[in-house]
């Protein structure tokens, strides 16, 4: 069982692989899934709340490329390409409806477990 | 889905980088790919401001935005940034972004950002070909033509070479080249000499160089000369070249402007980034055929962001320009210096070993140190860190006398600036 209230600095990865959508749903910062080949395939309400964007406009597109083309460099995506395994919090600027907006991003890869994220917290 | 999302959505996978800011910079709008270039370029200076942001790589951003007097209209269009002086292209990482600024009133701008490395890498390619070929194009013989040695000897000569430069065969043959060439003084243009173009066209197959030459009577004429490693080589530890000699109409003012706009800083006018690289390049191949000492000091003015900050950046300007003049005082006949991006400046000093550039170093502090300049707000002076390194100390590359000296500048920094590093013995 996991917690109860997820914290954006603890939740596990295991415990967001469990969790429902409704469940991923409900946490206070946003949570993006992507499956090994970079398409998103989790994109939770809080994080389409941020961007503006409705979550079947992210899903089965490859992240990257599309709506996540500020991480495509070396402080996000290449960091997925090399470390098998990383959970770190970086600070970084997003451009959420194209406003430059600080937030920070806890990048979460394991290599037993295909999904990385990438958590989003205001 | 609605007009505005789907407005938005565009905006989000819009493959080319669009920023929106007012006349100091404050960006109000950004879209995920600029924020992608932009992001990795500002470090420590925030992504709050644009012209902030690109401080350290293009710091003529501000200033061409600044002139531009209309109230709107294109600033630039397709200016273009090196990014990454590192000559080992690293994955993913671009080499030369371009840049466009539109004005579109008093307070509004919007810039633009792409990256251009594949396109920048191709035209280089293109202009190989294109010099190559025009050479054999144009009708070959009717051009003042050398047969040269690995040693820059002459073997022969055609017709055409004794009418264009007055030379008789029999007072070039067996000379060094150097003897009949290389006696115009370039002015302004580094006159470049036949042993480093036989290492370049050793290396490529080829090399081009424009400049002065002078005839045997003396006269000055603007010339082509296209160093070519010949085909048919028998012997590869004794590699013969051609070499070509066109007599061109000398570059007007339009070329020289340009010349000056595509390798000098704008503030400043020291050698822009982009031609310290082409420089640095230049030097390495140099040094790797003659193995004379190559030494590099890199040089960044103390809390300058402090000084901009409280004095303004019209007056941070004043005071760059000033050292760029010390700079440029200080700077041996051989030796080169250039504006890396905001308050960075580097001299490159081929045959010049760490000691003497230590020494050359000493003086550039010295001179800065001594600045003192009168602006609205007051009197301010500036005061410089250092650091300094030599090709015999790296493992053989460029970027490695780049890693050394920026460590040496930090040194500098860290032991309370206003100093250079290594101390002199």
């Amino acid at each position: 069982m996991h917690d109860k209230n997820p914290a954006f600095e603890t939740v596990q990865l295991a415990d967001l692989e469990s969790m429902a959508q409704a469940e991923r749903d409900a946490l206070d910062f946003g949570v993006i899934g992507l499956r090994p080949d970079t398409r998103a395939d989790v994109y939770n309400a809080t994080e389409a709340r941020m961007s503006g964007v409705d979550p079947s406009q992210v899903q089965g597109a490859p992240f990257f490329s599309t709506i996540g083309q500020c991480m495509n460099n070396f402080m996000v995506a290449q960091r997925f390409e090399d470390e098998a395994d990383l959970d770190e919090i970086v600070p970084f600027v997003l451009t959420l409806r194209m406003r430059p907006t600080r937030v920070r991003l806890r990048l979460l890869q394991a290599r037993d477990v295909e999904r990385r994220y990438i958590l989003v917290a205001r | 889905m609605s007009e505005e999302d789907d407005l938005l959505s565009f905006m989000y996978a819009c493959p080319f980088g669009l920023i929106k800011f007012d006349a100091a910079g404050v960006i109000g709008m950004i879209n995920p790919h600029a924020m992608k270039h932009l992001l990795p370029l500002a470090g420590a200076q925030g992504v709050e401001n644009f012209f902030d942001a690109m401080e350290k790589y293009a710091p003529e951003l501000r200033n061409v935005a600044d002139a531009f007097a209309e109230s709107n209209g294109t600033i630039c269009d397709g200016h273009r940034i090196v990014v990454d002086l590192v000559q080992k292209r690293q994955e993913g990482r671009p080499q030369v972004l371009a840049c466009s600024l539109v004005k579109r009133g008093p307070n509004q701008l919007i810039a633009t950002l792409n990256d251009i490395s594949a396109q920048v890498a191709q035209e280089h390619r293109v202009r190989q070909a294109d010099t190559w070929f025009s050479a054999l194009i144009d009708e070959i013989n009717d051009h003042a033509l050398l047969t040269v040695n690995g040693n820059g000897t002459v073997l022969s000569a055609n017709p055409s070479f004794v009418r264009q430069t007055g030379y008789r065969v029999e007072q070039v043959i067996g000379q060094p080249v150097e003897t009949i060439l290389c006696a115009a003084n370039n002015g302004e243009h580094t006159p470049f000499a036949i042993a480093d173009q036989l290492c370049l066209a050793t290396r490529d197959g080829w090399h081009l160089f424009e400049g002065w030459e002078k005839r045997a009577d003396g006269e000055d004429y603007w010339c082509q000369r296209l160093l070519v490693a010949r085909a048919e080589q028998g012997d590869e530890d004794d590699p013969t070249f051609s070499m070509v000699l066109r007599d061109v109409p000398e570059p007007g003012e339009k070329t020289n402007d340009l010349i000056k706009l595509l390798t000098r800083d704008y503030l400043t006018g020291a050698t822009n980034r982009m031609q310290f690289q082409k420089i640095l390049k230049r030097e390495h191949t140099r040094y790797l055929k003659h193995g004379q000492p190559l030494s590099l000091i890199i040089l960044d003015l103390d809390d300058f962001k402090t000084l901009n900050d409280v004095h303004g950046h019209p007056a941070g300007d004043v005071m760059l320009k000033q050292v760029a003049r010390i700079g440029a005082d200080c700077t041996p006949a051989n030796a080169v210096f250039a504006r890396l991006g905001g308050e960075e400046f580097a001299l490159l000093v081929p045959d010049c070993p760490v000691r003497a550039a230590i020494e050359l170093a000493e003086t550039l502090r010295r001179e800065i140190a001594g600045l003192e300049i009168t602006v609205p707000s007051g009197q301010i002076k500036v005061t410089a860190s250092l650091g300094c390194a030599e090709m015999s100390e790296t493992d053989g590359s460029t970027d490695d006398l780049i890693a050394i000296a920026d460590r040496r500048l930090y040194e500098a920094k860290h032991a309370g600036r206003d100093r250079v590093a290594p101390v002199a013995a």
